[in-house]
């Protein structure tokens, strides 16, 4: 028998917000990372738990600026355990969050919360707010959960995401590194890969865009799922798998990556994202029909559509065109299931379409389409999802047509009483009922706050399912502590500090280990010496500053102004560069740790510094600010209340290509308006020629059995690297399935010195001063316009 | 970089999971040491080095993790692999349908891939429901050979594995002397063009 819904690798279904935290310890010479404490201790999955120290560290990177990044863990059934993950230089140890949700921004967030725990001086804080977390029922899709901790003065909240939401620019996280590393073109190769199910790896030295780039380029072949080997970041003591023979998509760190022959690996497709270059032996894109490429391209040229979801609607209304048709070769027969007739598939299509389906029904990704397909259909979920609606818009009269028969057959099986399709529908997931409800309310449902939940959780959910466990558990190599336990806690190492061999002790460093256990104390001299601030609990040193000199690094590394001086982004961004955290050539050998500098060596004052917590930690804002910096401007009090993005500043970069500064309460995000740039016609050529040549020689080696090295000609597309990748990222990601709209309800942290410290920071708003209502509007048209105009475009099925 | 071996061969190995596919890797590989990542990323292989008529063979055998869930098993799956380790278990018959559909599948997409029928968990006569007069029947009109191995008991696990190798290497070998007796007129543009149509797996 063939289980049910088997092509989502999500799982349905999930009752925790998370499985497991961990605080990983980073390897040292004799031995490998390890976990020094967990959340919750019922946690047994040991394979898992061994697996998550090589995600961790996956190799032996330099720390300069706090990173966050995800990894992805395939079980048996190939569903996936997601493991968001935080490095900070100021820390010895990376923390991490398994859980079976792809929501990245929440994680991040929830991961930058528990990071300001760790330090916090009353050590119940943070197993607490764990505690919390973890038995917070998920609500409903749309709905917004907070959670409120530090002795209820503090709220930790994210939205349930509402299923079927494309990836947006710039909330969704993923996408927008993604976006910015690779232009359009190189996308579109990417994609036409992933359609003939290659084998694909994506390089970079960053982790957190190699994670990115590799869950986005999944995300852009929705409605389908990628079905085979998915590995976002491969550790080093993994690297063997790259020579699996099987289609695969593996985000390689890249000093990884230089290890590896590639003669072992065979044929296969590369993406360098730092590069943004691609080295492909195929000629997929290509090979995909032309006119479909042709209306993709062109949408993705539209530079006034990248805002929102036009990248990603532009990828999926290719898939329109290339798939939507399966709705003319599905066969409803009164009494049975409804099924698929691959034949009707490829004879109700155009002719010129005709020979890519052909190919398209020997892909696993289709397959495992039409399997999703045919069960929502068949559990009575209709046609309900973002690719059906966008069929609809594309090929209206057929749609009303195949919904009247489909009506008509689902009337039947309920009037015959068939007993399948009680029992199936009675399984189907409450996420994709109250899709189908979301559609059919147009959404509007949804938007109302989840209101009374934040009072009760204070109340009520402190205290709940926390089993006594007095068992103290070891940490390896490790004496137990003799501490106070917290039931349901691992006990975490009392000796880690003193332990020689990690060799990660400096007295410089702020408290960095910070026990689950409440009761414990701060563990050496040093610790308690350190500088409190007068505040409780120290802020995390996050990010937009290192995380702009990231990009101020790629952007002025040759002289060139990244953003156009006359449009006033400019002040203080020279001196990022010369903030001595950031110097990619430090000496300093990871894992030795670098001291952290002293506040006052930080290039802004530390106020400012302070905003800029406040920026990015807006929802931890209200807590740990204290007092609050209050800044002369009042007038545009809510202006991050806001929720849509909105374009905040702008410029040119050196190559005249518009460059925007997209803000929305929670980031400040850059987002480049590239045109696609097309290989040169003659550089591939070239590539050609050479390529025969090597072939001549090599003609009758035994290596060409080989099944994996295709003979077919190595050509590379490259973008010429005058336009190098450009990212900005923060923390607070946003999943692709994620609900972008944060409200500010409950949460009410992100005030006017904000608006301020992005003026210092020379980000202008140049509609800040309108009221907020026509900000929104004029965003709004900016892309829906656009959208009508790509419309008229579209050929029609039939 | 100098080689240790003559020829290195991809093999895969499919069918549900609990069928014990592992058990036959573990029994086979050499490096067992290595731990299994099956759980953890949902794929897994394993590494023998067998010698068949004076020449060393590396046999990297892979495994992903549930292949249960496909309906068919495309033919992009199998496309760089020299041969394909198809099982089933002998005390289960739902295990043996899911084989029958992929194998049909197999045939119908790829003109060339290696392969052998293997019905596992043969040691407990008591409990086995596919009976080998139909497994072969089977295997007859798809013109694969089959093997019922016991990886428990270390029963025709080594025999199966070199006989799917030997099959690899025949047509390895066939396909050199192909390749030597066209080296001289083949063109190399019109084989790119070509070579796309001709080739599935």
């Amino acid at each position: 028998m063939i289980p049910a819904v088997m092509s989502s690798r999500i799982r349905e279904n999930v009752k925790h917000f998370f499985e497991c935290f961990c605080e990983v310890v980073p390897p040292a010479d004799d031995k490998d990372a390890w976990i020094i404490q967990q959340y919750p201790d019922k946690y047994k999955d040991q394979e898992v738990l061994k697996s998550v120290p090589k995600f961790a560290y996956p190799y032996k990177f330099e720390n300069t600026v706090i990173q966050h990044y995800s990894f992805v863990l395939t079980d048996l059934e190939s569903k996936w355990t997601f493991g968001f993950c935080r490095h900070d230089p100021k820390s010895e140890t990376a923390i991490v969050v398994l859980s079976y949700l792809p929501w990245h921004q929440s994680f991040y967030k929830f991961l930058d919360t528990t990071a300001v725990l760790m330090h916090s001086s009353r050590t119940e804080d943070l197993s607490e707010f764990l505690a919390t977390v973890y038995t917070t029922k998920i609500a409903e899709p749309g709905k917004k959960i907070v959670v409120a901790f530090n002795r209820g003065q503090s709220t930790f909240s994210f939205d349930i995401p509402r299923p079927f939401q494309l990836p947006s620019i710039p909330e969704n996280r993923n996408l927008t590194e993604y976006y910015n590393a690779v232009d359009t073109n190189n996308m579109m190769i990417i994609f036409a890969s992933m359609l003939y199910e290659r084998r694909i790896i994506f390089i970079s030295k960053h982790l957190k865009r190699l994670s990115a780039c590799v869950q986005s380029a999944n995300d852009v072949i929705y409605p389908m799922i990628w079905q085979h080997i998915y590995i976002p970041v491969l550790p080093q003591s993994l690297v063997d798998y790259l020579s699996a023979p099987m289609p695969f998509l593996i985000g390689v760190p890249e000093d990884i990556f230089k290890t590896v022959s590639q003669n072992e690996i065979g044929d296969v497709v590369i993406l360098d994202a730092d590069n943004n270059k691609v080295h492909t032996p195929f000629d997929d894109l290509n090979s995909l029909p032309q006119d479909v490429i042709a209306a993709l391209r062109k949408q993705l040229r539209n530079k006034s559509a990248v805002l929102g979801d036009g990248v990603s609607r532009a990828f999926l209304r290719a898939l329109v065109q290339l798939i939507g048709g399966y709705r003319d070769a599905l066969k409803f027969t009164p009494g049975q299931k409804v099924t698929f007739d691959s034949g009707r598939f490829i004879e109700t299509r155009p002719v010129n379409l005709q020979p890519f389906l052909r190919e398209m029904l020997n892909l696993q990704i289709f397959q495992q389409f039409i399997e999703e397909r045919l069960t929502m259909l068949n559990t009575g979920r209709g046609f309900s999802d973002e690719f059906e609606f966008e069929l609809e818009n594309y090929s209206a009269k057929s749609g009303s047509k195949l919904k009247q028969q489909y009506k008509e057959w689902a009337s039947t099986m309920r009037k015959e009483g068939t007993a399948f399709f009680k029992s199936v529908k009675d399984k189907a997931n409450p996420a994709m009922k109250s899709a189908v409800k979301t559609v059919k309310d147009g959404g509007k449902g949804m938007k109302s706050a989840y209101k009374g939940l934040r009072s009760k959780l204070k109340e009520g959910q402190m205290n709940q399912d926390q089993p006594h466990n007095t068992k103290p558990r070891s940490a390896p190599n490790s004496p137990t502590g003799k501490r106070k336990i917290l039931s349901g806690f691992t006990v975490p190492v009392a000796t880690y500090k003193k332990d020689a061999s990690l060799a990660i002790k400096s007295a410089n460093l702020q408290r960095s280990y910070s026990p689950l256990s409440p009761g414990s104390q701060p563990l050496t001299p040093d610790m308690l010496d350190s500088p409190r601030s007068g505040s409780p609990i120290d802020f995390p040193r996050i990010d937009l500053m290192n995380e702009m000199q990231d990009l101020l690094k790629l952007r002025l590394a040759d002289g060139n102004p990244a953003v156009d001086r006359s449009l006033k982004p400019v002040r203080s961004l020279e001196n990022f560069n010369k903030n001595p955290l950031s110097s990619p050539t430090s000496p300093e050998r990871w894992p030795t740790p670098r001291p952290s500098l002293p506040h006052s060596s930080v290039l802004f004052p530390s106020h400012t510094y302070r905003d800029t917590q406040t920026l990015l930690q807006s929802p931890l804002g209200d807590a740990f600010m204290s007092p609050p910096h209050v800044p002369p401007r009042r007038q545009s009090h809510d202006f991050f209340a806001n929720s849509k993005p909105f374009v905040v500043g702008g410029g040119h970069n050196e190559n005249g290509d518009p460059l925007f500064f997209v803000s929305n309460r929670n980031m400040v995000d850059v987002v480049k308006l590239t045109p696609p740039v097309q290989a040169s016609p003659g550089r591939r050529k070239q590539n050609d020629e050479t390529e025969d040549l090597i072939r001549l020689d090599s003609t009758s080696d035994l290596d060409d059995f080989d099944p994996l090295k295709t003979p077919s000609s190595n050509s590379s597309y490259s973008t010429p690297t005058h336009e190098p990748p450009l990212s900005i990222s923060n923390p607070l990601y946003n999943s692709s399935y994620e609900n972008h709209e944060i409200r500010s309800n409950g949460v009410n942290s992100f005030s006017r010195q904000d608006q301020d410290l992005l003026q210092d920071y020379g980000l202008h708003f140049n509609f800040g001063t309108a009221p907020q209502g026509s900000d929104q509007s004029k965003f709004e048209s900016f892309s829906s316009s656009n959208r009508v105009n790509v419309q008229g475009q579209w050929t029609k099925f039939d | 970089m100098a080689r240790d071996y003559d020829h290195l061969f991809k093999l895969l190995i499919i069918g549900d999971s609990g069928v014990g596919k592992s058990s036959l890797l573990l029994r086979f590989a050499d490096n067992t040491f290595t731990g299994s990542y099956i759980t953890t990323i949902g794929v897994d292989f394993k590494i023998k080095t067998v010698t068949i008529d004076g020449q060393k063979v590396k046999l990297q055998i892979w495994d992903t993790a549930g292949q249960e869930r496909f309906r068919t098993i495309t033919s992009t799956y199998y496309r760089g692999t020299h041969g394909v380790v198809i099982v089933y278990d002998v005390t289960n018959g739902e295990t043996f349908a899911n084989v029958k559909r992929w194998l049909h599948e197999i045939d119908q997409n790829c003109e060339v891939v290696n392969r052998v029928l293997v019905g596992n968990k043969n040691d407990t006569p008591d409990r086995k429901v596919v009976l080998t007069e139909d497994a072969q029947r089977f295997a007859d009109t798809m013109n694969i050979k089959l093997f019922e191995t016991s990886a428990k008991d270390n029963i025709n696990v080594e025999d199966m594995f070199m006989s799917i190798t030997r099959l690899v290497l025949r047509s390895k070998l066939e396909m050199r002397e192909r390749q030597n007796d066209q080296k001289d007129v083949v063109n190399l543009r019109e084989k790119k063009k070509s070579s796309k149509k001709s080739k599935c797996c």
